[in-house]
């Protein structure tokens, strides 16, 4: 079981100094644009990934005029509290630890307090480019195994130098193959390893998404019986399906010299989504859009709690906005009700957030920014 | 900060060039010097001077020397056909003080990292090939830090060497000092502990290379 019992933020965003208590499950806060909801969701964010969800720098969470921002966050994991803190100091150095203990590499940490966020932005997920589908990817696998992540950012590294030693084939005119090969020979063993836990965790991960969305759809649907038979598919596709990467690398080695870059491999792979046979997001609604979203982020939540044995944290940013009343009491009911890990739900409205968690007829705990 | 000297403003404005040296360490470092003896501080400057200019590198290791050949190589009772790969100078020191080495070294002057614009070409590797053919070496260690262009440089120095083996079927044991001795952090912050373990842990990097 995991909880954030409190937090607090000093020089983050728009907070100077403070703290604030956790005391339900079930979170709301209110307060009116601009007051600090989403950063407050994004301090949580820091203390899970120890990262910001929206910048991946960290100088620009300090608070404009000062040097430095510090988080803690008390937690508890299966009964045993913990003391998360980040800091980012006037250095710009960033420290992490739990219970006093520093990480030396922060990620270990990744994965230790699950977490899903599903943000207004998020919907680039299904609209953006293929990198958005990657990232959704790659933050999931990276909290359910250590393994993954140390692979992922080994393949990163990699294909960086690679991408370099490329481009200075051109600017010196010298090629050194036999410095490309071992490189080569050094992306393949991460490369062929994300492809391989994509592969078998996709295989079961996609349909449970599926389904996820058909819940969705059928549940808000007022439309007759035939027309719900909407036809979704989710497939994972990359090359490494057809061959090896040791051989792609064989195969493209002109053509990457050609190009000085990198053409083929897992940073690839994509994630597609059909409506009746064509491309999901020329199709879709802004409503199924939205709904596929949704189904991937619950698919996601359900594959981390099978995996810890806990659910994660969740955090609604902004989800009421432009849902249906069916819609958004089809939600809660599923992340409130039917789950039984912490939710932190934010709204503009008090009122409306009230309104809606009332129903569900489970405690919960409603946080006035304003205040 | 205001100087009622330039003397005093060089002189600080030099001490705050080196690494870690701030304005204010700077101007304590040189308040200091102004209280010593006159005689004191020219032999100060004379030997940082004569450092510079008269240090060398050994044409074998590209270690630091004062002649052609520095004292570890220069040493009959180290272990010769030992040679102990590393990226810089700083490594050698580390690794000296654990007292537990008995065998020589060869300084690369860094890793290989494409990003940074460092190929093989800027580094002594041809010059370890070329020495590993002539001295007839039986052990490679490879201390270099466990990263990613660490790596990289091992597997690039086995394969030159593994090209250039003709005829000779002599094998040529590599190994690594254990992983983990400088986990986040770098080789000379690996304390002497450590350090001396490791390399009595060392791990075969693909036993042997023919040549
Ligand atoms: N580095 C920073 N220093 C100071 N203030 C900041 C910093 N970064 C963001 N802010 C402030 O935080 C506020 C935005 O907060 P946030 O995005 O959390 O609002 P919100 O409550 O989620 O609003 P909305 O309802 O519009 O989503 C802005 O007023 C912005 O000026
Ligand atoms: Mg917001
Ligand atoms: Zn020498």
């Amino acid at each position: 079981m995991l909880r954030l019992y409190s937090i607090s933020l000093v020089q983050f965003k728009n907070y100077q100094n403070r703290s604030i208590q956790f005391n339900e499950r079930i979170v709301g806060i209110s307060g009116p644009n601009g007051i600090g909801k989403t950063n407050l969701l994004d301090a949580i964010h820091y203390l899970c990934f120890t990262k910001s969800y929206f910048t991946r720098i960290d100088g620009n969470n300090i608070s404009q005029g000062y040097d430095g921002f510090r988080l803690e966050g008390q937690f508890e994991v299966w009964d045993k509290p913990e003391k998360a803190i980040c800091i980012l100091r006037e250095t710009g150095k960033k420290e992490f630890s739990v219970n006093d203990q520093l990480y030396e590499k922060f990620s270990r940490h990744i994965g230790h307090y699950p977490c899903v966020i599903i943000a207004p932005d998020d919907i680039q997920i299904i609209t953006g480019g293929s990198e958005e589908r990657r990232r959704f990817m790659d933050t999931l696998l990276s909290q359910l195994d250590a393994v993954y992540l140390q692979q992922l950012i080994n393949y990163n590294k990699v294909l960086q130098q690679r991408n370099s030693l490329l481009r200075s084939f051109a600017d010196t005119g010298s090629k050194d193959l036999s410095l490309l090969s071992v490189l080569d020979e050094q992306l393949v063993k991460p490369g062929q390893g994300i492809f391989e836990r994509r592969k078998e965790f996709l295989i079961a991960f996609l349909p449970r998404a599926k389904q996820f969305y058909i819940e969705i759809a059928k549940s808000t649907s007022r439309r007759p019986a035939s027309s719900t038979a909407e036809n979704i598919n989710l497939f994972y596709t990359s090359e490494l399906l057809q061959a090896s990467f040791a051989e792609l690398l064989n195969l493209n080695q002109s053509k990457d010299i050609m190009l000085m870059r990198t053409t083929s491999g897992v940073h690839k792979d994509e994630l597609e989504f059909t409506l009746n046979e064509q491309p999901f997001k020329n199709m879709a609604s802004q409503g199924q859009r939205k709904s596929l979203l949704f189904a991937l982020k619950l698919a996601e939540m359900e594959a981390l709690k099978n995996e810890k044995g806990f659910a994660p944290i969740l955090m609604l940013d902004d989800v009421f906005e432009k849902l249906d009343e069916e819609r958004i009491v089809n939600l809660l009911q599923t992340v409130c009700v039917e789950n039984d890990g912490q939710v932190f739900i934010t709204d503009t409205s008090s009122e409306r957030l009230v309104q809606h968690l009332t129903p569900l007829k489970k405690p919960f705990q409603l946080i006035d920014l304003t205040n | 900060m205001q100087f009622s000297s330039s003397l005093l403003e060089n002189a600080v404005n030099e001490f705050a060039r080196l690494p870690g040296i701030g304005k204010k360490t700077a101007l304590r470092l040189v308040l200091h010097l102004l209280k010593q003896d006159t005689n004191d501080v020219s032999q100060f400057s004379e030997v940082i001077a004569k450092m510079r200019s008269e240090i060398k590198f050994c044409q074998r290791c590209f270690n630091v020397a004062d002649g052609d050949i520095c004292s570890i190589c220069a040493n009959s009772m180290r272990r010769q056909e030992m040679i102990c790969v590393v990226e810089n100078i700083r490594d050698v020191i580390a690794i000296e003080s654990t007292q537990q080495y008995s065998g020589t070294y060869h300084v690369l002057g860094g890793v290989i990292s494409p990003l940074d614009g460092i190929g093989p070409d800027q580094l002594n590797i041809e010059s370890l090939a070329n020495r590993v053919q002539k001295e007839r070496t039986e052990e490679l260690i490879f201390a270099l830090n466990p990263t990613i262009q660490g790596d990289t440089t091992i597997y690039y120095i086995q394969k030159k060497l593994a090209a250039a083996s003709g005829e000779q079927s002599q094998n040529i044991r590599i190994t690594t000092i254990a992983r983990g001795i400088a986990f986040g952090g770098e080789l000379e912050y690996a304390d002497e502990m450590t350090l001396a373990r490791s390399l009595q842990n060392r791990l075969p990097v693909e036993n042997y290379v023919s040549r």
